[in-house]
């Protein structure tokens, strides 16, 4: 079905204050939701044929607005290959102490891989490192498990998470160093052969493997590192004298840094790490508007501009069934299709509604139109882009993305990454005077979306974003949710933002901003509560959008639209307070809430879970 | 009508200890029923307004916008010129979404306003100052220091009056008193002016104690004055001690409405008087801090920002005009919301608030449901 272009209409309807009318109208952007969001496209999961379908329906889509493939490539498809996933295919742990059949433990759940340990089989002597924690000079904490140790070619065996027992100012010196990555980090680093995790007696999921995560960053550790049960970490400490793993943790659990670790007398650990690694190839649609003819003729450069590209872009991959790890979808929903209406259906929608719109319009610089996969894995196609560009990033003077923006609710839109050029600011005000939203401005372009990949490449940027919900990465994020009539006007809004680059004499200045964030952040997180925050809108305190049911907030009796602004005394300013005072929680042991609901302060007991 | 925004935090810094002492509750006063409805803040105040959205992006801060005659623009003060960190004056227009600054660019400005049936805009400027650009220089020396104050207004005693000729860019100065002169506004009929002068300070030898009061607290000589608009026959109308400020006309012209602080500057209310400056009547009695007012074009309530509800907390309310019943609660939204002023049709609302997060405000526009507020009104109980 082919869209019909009404964003004219569509604009004075809105000046004229005629919201009802729109349903008259016929949306841009309703036809490419629906079908990018139907069953037929199975989530479009890069790599899968639904993927496939949905570039299929891309490329007729530019093809016919009469957008050309980017210069010197023959299509408009851009290939790249990414590591789809990982599983454990094979890895042993044998203990062999001297006087005593060795024991060799083989079962998934005795021994799995880290995804990012190093293929390979090494032997050495043990010794035993604690939590394997090292806490940077830089952060005014003296912490070390590996101080008086010496690891070089030796196994290293450390205890999963952080001591259980310390003081506030330990756990929250620690917690952020608690990421296993980091731990094989700190290993390898003193030169260790490799690393064994165990989950400790002591802590939550007390002796199980640790679950192999679905890791498309695969930098690797370079080490064989593996996590081994309760089984093997017997079998190992039985060769410890006098003491037990319980008591040992006991006594790190205090967070004393003076407790150390020691070498295990007369054992040798074999380790053998095998992780499979499956290789596929994902396919970004990209296509290009070129500079038109009369107004190149003006100067040098096409359009007689400096940087002659803008680009708009969105992801339109999303995560098929499920079956990778940012699926947040219900055990009941375990297996069905996430539709992925509103991420990224909509923002692909956008793109495309904005593209028509200024296909045959004249403009001074070209405009390349992206649809990205493999954001959903790690912002893969975006990042295949920027570093290997069919056009040189340097003459990008823009980049505008749009990812999760169909839920548009009470006239607000949020506006990320205007920290990226001075000249955002007044550019989205001038245009905002006939959009009439109510924008929410974030400076901070570190988002976990594509508009990340061209601010790193040092372009300035645009993010537009309607806000987390409860659909958000479930099966139930359908087309019927979508606001179409909200989504049409962000379109029309970009539009007219995307019009202004495109005429600009001179391109945004890019200007870095610095990043807000450090340490192992929510990788580390080993606590549950079962808030969903809001991070469109800005507010003191953390903003819920929403909780999970059934979950310690919900039991709280928290609800969409509290404001948390105190949580175990920690006063909680912003989202980056609230995640670091939840790595300060103690599992099964109620935190009093104070949070704001209809402008009264409440309080609250909320006994935080432990994440599986 | 000045930075009825930044007086708040002036008095605030100024006498923080004892304002808390009277205002430390975040949450409704004692013996009034508690929040009216657990509904989202978002849904009440969809009772007055919809479609409230953002309309000043650019710059630190923006506020006190105030519509021309015809409701096509908007004149505002915007802290947006890198080199200046001090409010200047912009007009937007809706039909192109372009802005345009209209003051000098030097030294401070505030409060401007739409001379009606006439290409003229007030507001008033210290332009005229020989320090200007050295106040300028070093207030950006201190924000690169990374120091950070409390936000407050200094009754600058050079801001006087001016009004700008759109056509010839011509600024032609109204007033000439030491003492600050700002917060004009002209009447319906763009013949005069009212507006509040602190000049009483300067005019005559102060006591002892009355020089202490100016030293520590300017705003308590602010009064209420009248002038023609070429600034001639200028003349007072208030004597109460206490800042008065804000003065604005009634849509008939017949009356002013503005704010009326008390002695120690921490109680203000909404009061409205003839143009004589006679039959002066208080319409609002919340004992918090109610100001900003301005009349809706029905002439038949009067809109007003007040932090009755908690001392950081500023909400806009409304009132019938004779100021009979309990005022009515509009906004609902942490922070600050005030600075109320309905477009010339009365259909939309142009308001500040801090709602966009970090604490300084911006303008926001919102649809005015006229028809909601009227039954509202007459729903109210009388004046508590």
């Amino acid at each position: 079905m082919r869209p019909t272009t009404c964003l004219t209409t569509v604009t004075l309807l809105l000046a004229a204050g005629a919201a009802h009318a729109q349903t008259a109208v016929h949306s841009p952007t309703r036809a490419h939701v629906e079908t990018l969001a139907s069953p037929k496209l199975e989530g479009r999961l890069a790599g899968s044929a639904g993927e496939k379908l949905a570039a299929e329906y891309l490329v007729k889509a530019l093809q016919r607005m009469g957008a050309k493939p980017m210069p010197g490539q023959g299509d408009y498809r851009l290939p790249f290959s990414f590591t789809a996933g990982s599983k454990d295919a094979g890895s042993i742990i044998t203990v062999q102490r001297e006087g005593v059949p060795p024991r060799t433990f083989t079962t998934r759940a005795q021994v799995m891989a880290l995804s990012y340990s190093d293929n390979g089989e090494v032997s050495g002597p043990v010794v035993f490192a604690g939590y394997g924690l090292v806490v940077p000079p830089s952060q005014n904490f003296s912490y070390d498990s590996y101080q008086g140790l010496d690891v070089k070619d030796k196994v290293v065996v450390v205890l999963r998470y952080f001591p259980e027992d310390a003081d506030t100012q330990t756990r929250a010196a620690v917690a952020r160093y608690s990421d296993l990555r980091y731990k094989a980090q700190a290993a390898r680093q003193r030169g260790a052969k490799a690393l064994v995790v165990v989950t400790g007696p002591r802590s939550p999921n007390a002796g199980n493997i640790v679950p192999m995560t679905f890791d498309t960053a695969l930098a690797g550790s370079g080490l064989v590192a593996t996590s081994a049960n309760g089984d093997v970490a017997q079998a190992i400490f039985a060769a410890v004298p006098d003491k037990s793993l319980e008591a040992v943790q006991k006594a790190l659990d205090s967070g004393n840094p003076h407790v150390a670790g020691f070498a295990v007398p007369g054992l040798t650990l074999t380790v053998k790490a095998d992780v499979a690694r499956e290789r596929q190839t994902g396919h970004n649609v990209v296509g290009y508007f070129p500079a038109s003819l009369d107004t190149a003729r003006r100067g040098g450069s096409p359009g007689g501009v400096d940087k002659p590209w803008v680009v708009i872009g969105a992801h339109y991959d999303h995560l098929g069934r499920g079956a990778t790890g940012s699926s947040l979808a219900s055990k009941e929903q375990a297996g069905q299709i996430h539709h992925g209406a509103d991420d990224n259906a909509s923002g692909t929608s956008a793109v495309l509604a904005i593209a028509e719109a200024l296909s045959k319009q004249p403009r001074r610089r070209n405009l390349a139109v992206a649809f990205w996969s493999g954001e959903e894995l790690g912002l893969v196609g975006s990042n295949h882009f920027v570093t290997t560009p069919p056009v040189p990033i340097a003459e990008m003077a823009a980049y505008l993305n749009f990812d999760m923006v169909g839920r548009s609710t009470d006239n607000k839109l949020t506006v990320q990454a205007t920290g990226t050029s001075p000249m955002w600011p007044k550019m989205l005000e001038q245009a905002n005077v006939a959009a009439g939203f109510d924008l929410i401005l974030q400076e901070d372009p570190y988002q976990p979306t594509d508009v990340s990949s061209f601010n790193q490449a040092g372009v300035a940027s645009l993010a537009f974003f309607t806000g987390a919900h409860m659909d958000y990465h479930k099966p139930t994020d359908t087309a019927e949710k979508i606001n179409y009539e909200d989504l049409d006007r962000i379109a029309a809004f970009a539009t007219d933002i995307t019009r202004r680059l495109l005429d600009l004499e001179q391109a945004p200045q890019f200007t870095k901003v610095e990043q807000k964030t450090e340490g192992g952040g929510r990788a580390g997180m080993r606590i549950f509560t079962g808030t969903i925050p809001d991070y469109a809108t800005e507010v003191k305190g953390l903003l819920l959008g929403g909780v999970i049911g059934g979950g310690p907030a919900e039991q709280a009796g928290l609800q969409k639209g509290d404001v948390i602004v105190e949580i175990a005394g920690q006063s909680i300013a912003n989202i980056y307070d609230y995640t670091y005072a939840l790595e300060l929680l103690k599992i099964g042991q109620p935190a009093k809430v104070v949070y704001v609901r209809g402008g009264e302060r409440r309080e609250t007991q909320l006994t935080p879970a432990a994440r599986k | 009508m000045t930075m009825r925004l930044l007086v708040m935090f002036l008095v605030a810094g100024l006498t923080a200890a004892s304002a808390f002492a009277r205002f430390d509750d975040d949450g409704p006063r004692r013996g009034e029923p508690a929040a009216q409805s657990p509904a989202p803040a978002a849904n009440q105040e969809r009772d007055f307004l919809s479609r409230v959205r953002r309309l000043t992006v650019e710059g630190r801060r923006a506020g006190e916008g105030y519509w021309s005659p015809d409701g096509k623009r908007l004149v505002f003060q915007s802290e947006r010129d890198p080199s200046n960190p001090f409010y200047q004056i912009y007009v937007l227009d809706f039909a192109t979404g372009e802005t345009t600054r209209i003051s000098p660019g030097i030294g401070k400005t505030t409060c401007a306003f739409f001379r009606p049936g006439s290409d003229q805009i007030l507001f008033a400027s210290t332009h005229h100052d020989p320090k200007s650009k050295q106040l300028q220089d070093e207030e950006l020396a201190f924000r690169a220091s990374g120091k950070e104050r409390r936000y407050a207004w200094d009754y600058d005693t050079e801001m006087e009056i001016y009004d700008y000729a759109e056509k010839t860019g011509a600024m032609t100065r109204l007033t000439n008193a030491t003492g600050y002169d700002a917060e004009a506004s002209y009447s319906p009929d763009g013949q005069w002016i009212a507006f509040s002068s602190m000049r009483d300070a300067y005019n005559r030898t102060l006591s002892a104690q009355e020089q202490k009061q100016l030293d520590t607290d300017p705003s308590y000589y602010g009064e209420i004055y009248l002038m023609k608009a070429d600034g001639s026959e200028q003349r007072r109308l208030t004597t109460e001690p206490g800042y008065d400020g804000g003065p604005f006309f009634t849509h008939d012209g017949q009356r002013i409405v503005w704010r009326h602080f008390d002695e120690q500057g921490l109680i203000a209310d909404i009061w409205t008087m003839k143009l004589d400056g006679t039959d002066k009547t208080q319409i609002t009695d919340f004992k918090s801090m109610s100001w900003a007012p301005y009349e809706h074009p029905s002439g038949e309530y009067v809109l007003f920002a007040s932090n009755k509800l908690g001392f950081e907390n500023f909400e806009v309310f409304m009132v019938d005009k004779a100021g009979a019943k309990e005022p009515v609660r509009v906004t609902y939204s942490d922070g600050f919301d005030g600075l109320p002023v309905p477009s010339p049709d009365g259909k939309q609302i142009a308001f500040t608030s801090s709602r966009s997060g970090g604490g300084a405000g911006q303008i926001f526009l919102a649809q005015w449901n006229h028809e909601n507020a009227m039954k509202a009104l007459a729903a109210a109980g009388p004046r508590k």
